[in-house]
């Protein structure tokens, strides 16, 4: 790896260019030294500054290609004064110099041209391009006399064979697992170009609907408005545009032209036609190859459709996230169609690649004494759930209510699968719902949501934290009541994590006809044929190297919770849209590679974009965060009825015009 | 009890109790202490405390578009400055709104905007009302120390309006406020960079061509074709008026000057409006051209005239006059003895009266403030883009600001509203009486009602109305559905239902919605000034075959502005008087030219009036009808600084006597085969906007519609309504559904846009091949 010779990243200050050896400093960022296996880092620059691991980089051209990147960008922008024709100035003067022909004023212009563009710009890009390029000016200043001077073109002038590899991001697009561009939908709502809006999300999220609704948003931690006040409502933004779509009745609104269907032979097979296999499916067909899903429930949308529950993720609109899918000339699927080892083993021969997407549907054991999948009384939340959302949303299967009316129903979790539970459980009229949980009220917020839970302890659950069930006693097989240890958090002597020690004495017991574990699921892996000998990960998924999302046998894929574990709706759509991306290249050159953009995607992720320490100016503090209306709890307790509302027209246009537009560009010289 | 708190609010002073504080906010701005309303940003405080803060791409009618960031200001106690337009005020802050700091980075912005921009101030017709060029005086931007490669721009010119995108500064304002207000989207930002420029997407189907991009363009890169080159800004003349081609009486400028050295008759150059706070449709904007010009005191033509009155047993007249007009036709009936027949007002008063007898009140509730601000809103039974635009406008801005759910009631859909509308039902013609007992069966029959509603309701037969109207239970469930939770519900009726067969029965259904659910109830008057008139006159139903006096429609003497005519009337921007408008307020419109000839009062003179100036009527309307005495030339013309209209005055509501009596409804009639609708499509609503907007010589149908009929594309027709004969010929439209065919009733002067009867026409095949 090499080393860091200058960095001004993030306010550090390396400078090791006049020292050697042990005196030299080292940079406390995750900075991209190694681009790739096979190719080192020159310099890599960004708004937060500019690092050099190579001395002899041509700094001036450095500086301009990066006031290049700005002027692209700004030509896909361009939408205030300074940073229309700041960035067009900057970069006019930089390359003057470079050429050969700039002089002392030009500096100047450049400096004040700079203060303007960092002070008034609309978006951060603006604000913070100057930043790395002044740096350069104040640190390398003689490279730039120089070329004034001498009137001589810089060194790398005209070198082509040295690539500047730029990428936009910005704190929240980073952090969310499908790097949705967030700024650009959540302008098109402050512009109330909705259309536009959804289009910009459906760049790398085609399951709009649904993650403008049920998304536990990651983003909105890595908020910069949170530095400020606090963070933008981004998911509930997202809702904005899809249902702009869907009211209006309007065609399906593309993130770009789809191409034409490529018939051409060349196709793929997805497993599971959940949130991962839908988007894989997705944006292999909106570049035209021919995809089909292979689904085992009669229905279609995966766990989002059986498991989610009605309240939070009405069908009607899931199914037009579906139907975007499935509307794709170049998709088909086939439902009731179970792939088992023969299956797969057929598939895999047949198509050019297979993505396995079948998610983790496994509901795990509570690990209780006496714990029989067969007794009466023991139901797993996933077939639970499957029951419960069958009927409500499709009609196929029999009420829940048959089974819960009047009950006591216990649910073992602290995830949202557990929170599905308990509200449905309610709502299906169980006499009385409980839920434990082994740790405390902080972690289930954090685990799920603070609406979330919330709005469980509203609907009348009965949370019992620091708790676990020892044993279940049953009757003729069928369950009559649970022994409960309770636990408190010891503080650990070494600093470390609180350990939670069982209190001696504080077992109790309860009478319940239902204990329904909701504390994980597993992947269910029989359809691997033995002689492939997959290779998976410790906690049985499946293995891949988190990139290019290929298993151990070539152009077998996997996406989704069967690779990552039980996460998020949002993380299976991350994980599938790249898995697409290498594959639309994998099934024509039979090799696995990623393009620049993903490169640096990963390597801004490792960095870590959002800093929240940074101090933020230039924007008004307290202005709260709009909160959405939610039905009361009267009005949706013994209903499915959506309980989320969403924003209004004018909750949404305020709670758009707080965000910051966080977009910032990097640049890696290779 | 009352703090010291003076909130000003359209020129006055609220004080404000203690316990409303909470609504306001205070801050300091330059020194000064300033209160506006929570939610209000420090730019709208400050504007309405009279504090100056340069802006360029503000634009008060429009969300903040924070484009030019000529607005920053600082906080104090917070580093960096901040957009004043789009930051909301915080309790307390202290804000400059001017430093050297503020100054440099101004005036650094203007260097910007100046880069590359030509030079040619001395010919563009902005120079002397340019933003930029006052902008750029104002920050001394002397020298242009800025420059970069220019990029190729050429001039582009869409229908009334030309862009010249080297003149523009991208500001955007003109595509807000073509996806914002106009509900159009035809104009898009193309982004580029310093290349950046505005694109119409909609080039060859011509746009809606409101001219409201060109209003609000602060520079001279949208202009008016016509207008270009012809003359300096301030040479102009502006008289304050008011739009007379729809009910919406927008407030506009005439710009008059000579027409040149030689000939010192002015002419109007141009329309312009108050377009911070309000807009105007193309008709208003293009079409102001339809001045009676060359008119002079013909004596003869006046003998005759009055002769013509003496023998005369009625007065048939358009609602095309001025309140005062009506006043002294409503006079020498009186006198004379006149009927006084308006076929564009009489259905209408009679509709309102019906509606008033069920709500109680004298006029209707609703108004186009309400109706933007609302966020649930049906239109039922006008093709609302093309009856009324600045109604469209309004629900186009519910629909951007307030994500509106916009139910349309239409048995012919509307491909121009389709990005508002979030639902369409369909229904039948002639099924309107059934329609409307639907809805309030579906809105109102859970509520506490009176006896005699809730027996109509009962008495209703839902599932046969249902299948006569065609409109399913399900998709009126799902409008109840959709407006649940919705705070402000607007209703909008339109001219198809005011001479329909049972209007009075439908109008006091329609009633039931204001009284019972508080709707903002918009019955949109389907002339311009039929309200007014249906509150100052007694109309006559019966047109009796005898001697007639017609005042801008055909009589046996006819009186007009336009068309051939016995005695030239002046046009109503020749005329100064009031007009009532939609939102039941009475506005001024003054004299834009002079008018040579005789005017209605000298006629009402010679008659035994005697009143010197037809501005004298003003104080004098109905005070029963709502009208006050005020005097004309106390009329306001101006908005409130904060932008709300308070122009004239507003008419007062009465009380009127309820009597809730319901009729069963009458069997629906079927109508089976070709129907025709009297459309004015195209902003074409009178006579007065034909010769800038040609009405359409079609009648345009689906294919449907031709089989049914049995003729083909570019067929000519000859068919009656009303016992007129109208000639058109048959455009087959693809885009169409349905056997119902559109067609324009007004195609020459003196032809009312709005009918005695139904809007819907059934055509009957003749033997001959003519249809009837």
């Amino acid at each position: 790896m090499s080393k860091t010779i200058f960095s001004t990243w993030r306010d550090e200050f390396v400078d090791n260019r006049y020292l050697s050896g042990n005196t030299c400093q080292v940079s406390s960022f995750k900075l991209p030294r190694d681009y790739s296996v096979d190719k080192k880092s020159k310099a890599f620059i960004g708004w937060d500054g500019v690092a050099i691991f190579d001395e002899d980089v041509d700094v001036v051209r450095l500086a301009c290609e990066y006031a290049a990147q700005y002027q692209k960008y700004s030509e896909a922008c361009g939408r205030c004064a300074p940073g229309r024709w700041g960035g067009r100035i900057l970069y006019d003067l930089l390359d003057k110099i470079a050429r050969g022909e700039g002089s002392q004023a030009d500096i100047e212009h450049l400096k004040e041209v700079s203060e303007t563009m960092m002070i008034t710009s609309k978006c951060e890009i603006g604000r913070t391009t100057p930043k790395p390029i002044l740096d350069l000016i104040e640190h390398y200043r003689e490279e730039f006399d120089i070329l004034i001077e001498k009137q001589i073109p810089s060194k790398d002038y005209t070198n082509e064979d040295i690539n500047y590899i730029a990428k936009v991001t910005a704190p929240c697009m980073d952090m969310c697992p499908a790097h949705v561009d967030i700024p650009a939908y959540i302008e098109g709502v402050r512009d109330m170009q909705f259309d536009k809006s959804l289009q910009s999300t459906r760049q790398t999220m085609p399951l709009a609907h649904t993650c403008g609704r049920v998304c536990p948003h990651p983003c909105e931690d890595a908020c910069r408005r949170a530095n400020l006040d606090e963070p933008i409502s981004i998911m509930e933004l997202k809702r904005i545009g899809a249902d702009f779509e869907t009211d209006h009745s309007l065609p399906w609104q593309h993130p770009k032209e789809p191409q034409p269907f490529r018939n051409d032979g060349k196709k793929v097979a997805i497993i599971g036609a959940g949130p991962a296999g839908l988007t894989a499916a997705y944006y292999l067909a909106l570049e035209g190859i021919k995809v089909d899903i292979f689904e085992e429930l009669p229905v279609l949308g995966g766990e989002v459709a059986v498991g989610v529950p009605e309240y939070r993720m009405p069908i009607e609109k899931y199914n037009k996230d579906i139907q975007l899918v499935t509307s794709m000339e170049a998709v088909d699927v086939y439902t009731n169609t179970r792939v088992d080892a023969a299956k797969l083993k057929e598939l895999d021969s047949e198509y050019d690649a297979t993505l396995l997407a079948f998610g983790t549907r496994l509901s795990k054991k509570v690990r209780a004494e006496n714990e029989r999948l067969d007794m009466e009384g023991y139901w797993g939340a996933i077939a639970m759930l499957d029951k419960v959302n069958l009927w409500h949303k499709y009609r196929i299967g029999s009420p829940v209510s048959e089974d819960l009316k009047d009950k006591v129903v216990v649910c073992v979790g602290g995830g949202f699968t557990s929170m599905d539970v308990v509200r449905c459980a309610v709502r299906e009229g169980a006499k009385k719902v409980i839920m434990l949980y082994r740790r405390d009220e902080k972690t289930i917020i954090r685990n799920t949501t603070y609406e979330e839970y919330h709005e469980a302890v509203e609907e009348g659950v009965e949370f019992i934290f620091h708790s676990a069930v020892e044993r279940i006693f049953d009757e003729d097989n069928k369950l009559k009541k649970l022994l409960i240890n309770r636990f408190e958090l010891v503080p650990s002597p070494q600093g470390g994590r609180a350990e939670l020690v069982k209190i001696e004495g504080g077992d109790f017991e309860i009478e319940c006809d239902y204990l329904i574990p909701a504390v994980s699921q597993s992947a269910d892996l029989t359809l691997l044929p033995k002689e492939w000998d997959i290779e998976l990960t410790s906690w049985g998924t499946l293995q891949t190297n988190g990139k290019d999302y290929m298993t151990s046998r070539p152009g077998l894929f996997a996406a989704g919770d069967c690779e990552y574990g039980p996460m998020t709706i949002v993380n299976a759509v991350g994980q599938a849209k790249r898995a697409a991306s290498v594959i639309s290249r994998y099934i024509y050159s039979g090799t696995i590679s990623l393009n620049d953009d993903e490169i640096m995607e990963d390597h801004l992720r490792e960095l870590n974009v959002y800093d929240k320490n940074e101090k933020i100016t230039g924007w008004m503090q307290e202005q709260p965060r709009e909160q959405s209306k939610k039905l009361s709890v009267a009005q949706r307790v013994d209903n499915n009825k959506e309980v989320n509302l969403g924003f209004s027209g004018e909750e949404a246009l305020a709670e758009a015009q707080r965000c910051m537009r966080c977009y910032y560009i990097s640049m890696a010289v290779v | 009890m009352y703090a010291m708190l003076l909130y000003i609010d359209g020129g006055g002073v609220v004080m404000v109790k203690k316990s409303d504080m909470a609504q306001y906010v205070n801050i300091t701005i330059d020194g000064k202490n300033c209160i506006g309303k929570q939610g209000d940003t420090i730019l709208q405080i400050a504007r309405a405390n009279d504090v100056y803060i340069p802006t360029l791409c503000y634009l008060s009618k429009v969300k903040p578009i924070a484009s030019c960031r000529m607005c920053l200001v600082e906080i104090q106690g917070s580093e960096g400055v901040v957009l004043s337009c789009q930051e909301r005020a915080v309790e307390g802050t202290v804000i400059t709104t001017d430093s050297k700091m503020l100054y440099k980075h101004r005036q650094n912005i203007m260097k910007l905007f100046g880069v590359n921009h030509p030079l040619e101030c001395g010919v563009c017709d902005k120079s002397g009302e340019c933003d930029l060029q006052n902008k750029t005086l104002e920050f001394d931007v002397a020298t242009q120390n800025f420059c970069a490669k220019e990029s190729d721009k050429k001039v582009e010119n869409w229908g009334f309006i030309s862009y010249d995108p080297s003149l523009c500064i991208v500001c955007e304002k003109c595509v807000r406020i073509c996806n914002e207000i106009v509900g159009e989207s035809i104009l898009e930002v193309a982004v580029g960079g310093y290349k950046s420029r505005i694109i119409n997407t909609n080039k060859e189907a011509d746009c809606s061509n409101c001219g409201e991009c060109m209003a609000v363009c602060p520079v001279g890169a949208l202009t008016n074709s016509e207008f270009k080159y012809s003359s300096n800004a301030w040479e102009l003349e502006r008289i304050p008026a008011t739009c007379v081609h729809c009910s919406s009486g927008c407030p506009l400028y005439y710009e008059v000057k000579p027409s040149s050295t030689a000939n010192r008759e002015e002419s109007i150059y141009r329309v312009t409006n108050p377009f911070e706070f309000s807009s105007l449709c193309g008709a208003g904007r293009f079409a102001y051209d339809f001045a009676n010009k060359d008119a002079k005191k013909d004596k003869e033509a006046f003998t005759r005239a009055l002769k013509a009155f003496e023998g005369a047993k009625s007065i048939r007249f358009s609602a095309n006059i001025t309140n005062e007009e009506a006043l002294i036709l409503q006079k020498l009936k009186e006198k004379k003895g006149y009927k006084l027949i308006c076929d564009e007002a009489r259905n209408y008063q009679k509709f309102l009266a019906a509606y008033s007898m069920v709500s109680g009140k004298s006029l209707y509730s609703g108004d186009l403030a309400t109706l933007k601000d609302s966020d649930a809103i049906i239109i039922f039974g006008t093709r609302i883009n093309d009856d009324n635009p600045m109604v469209k406008y309004h629900i186009s801005m519910a629909s951007k600001w307030h994500r509106a759910r916009v139910a349309y009631l239409h048995p012919m859909e509307d491909v121009s509203m389709s990005k508002i509308v979030t639902q369409f039902i369909k229904y039948e013609v002639g099924s309107e009486e059934g329609v409307v007992a639907l809805l309030a069966n579906a809105f109102l029959s859970d509520l506490r009602l009176s006896d005699a509603v809730k027996e109509y309701l009962e008495s209703l037969d839902v599932g046969n109305l249902s299948a006569e109207s065609n409109v399913g239970e399900e998709e009126l469930e799902g409008l109840v559905n959709s407006f649940e939770k919705k705070n402000t519900f607007s209703f909008v009726i339109g001219a198809d239902l005011y001479a329909h067969p049972r209007a009075q029965e439908i109008a006091k259904v329609l009633a039931l919605f204001e009284k019972y659910l508080d709707c903002n109830v918009i019955l949109t008057p389907p002339a311009s000034n039929a309200l007014g008139v249906a509150l100052i006159c007694n109309l006559d139903d019966e047109d009796v075959n005898e001697q007639s006096i017609g005042y801008n429609v055909k009589g046996d003497f006819t009186l007009g502005s336009l068309g051939e005519v016995d005695l030239d009337m002046p046009a109503l921007n020749q005329q100064e008087g009031t007009l009532t408008t939609i939102d039941k307020r009475v506005v001024a419109t003054h004299v834009a030219l002079p008018f040579g000839g005789y005017v209605l009062n000298d006629i009402a003179n010679a008659l035994g009036l005697e009143t010197e100036y037809t501005i004298d009527y003003t104080k004098e309307l109905p005070k029963r009808s709502g009208y006050k005495a005020v005097e004309f030339d106390t009329l306001n013309h101006e908005f409130s600084k904060e932008g709300n209209d308070i122009r004239g005055y507003l008419l007062e509501t009465k009380d009127v006597k309820i009597d809730e009596i319901f009729e069963e409804i009458e069997e629906l009639p079927a109508y089976d085969g070709g129907v025709v609708y009297w459309c004015n499509e195209g902003i074409h609503f009178t006579y007065n906007t034909l010769y800038k907007y040609p009405a359409s010589k079609y009648l345009k149908g689906s294919k449907q519609f031709a089989v049914a009929m049995k003729i083909s594309d570019g067929e000519e027709l000859i068919f009656e309504n009303e016992k007129r004969q109208y000639r058109r010929i048959f455009k087959l439209d693809e885009t169409m559904k349905g056997t119902i065919a559109i067609t324009s009733s007004v195609t020459e002067p003196l032809e009312v846009s709005s009918f005695k009867n139904y809007r819907y026409t059934l055509m009957k095949l003749q033997e001959d091949g003519v249809i009837r």
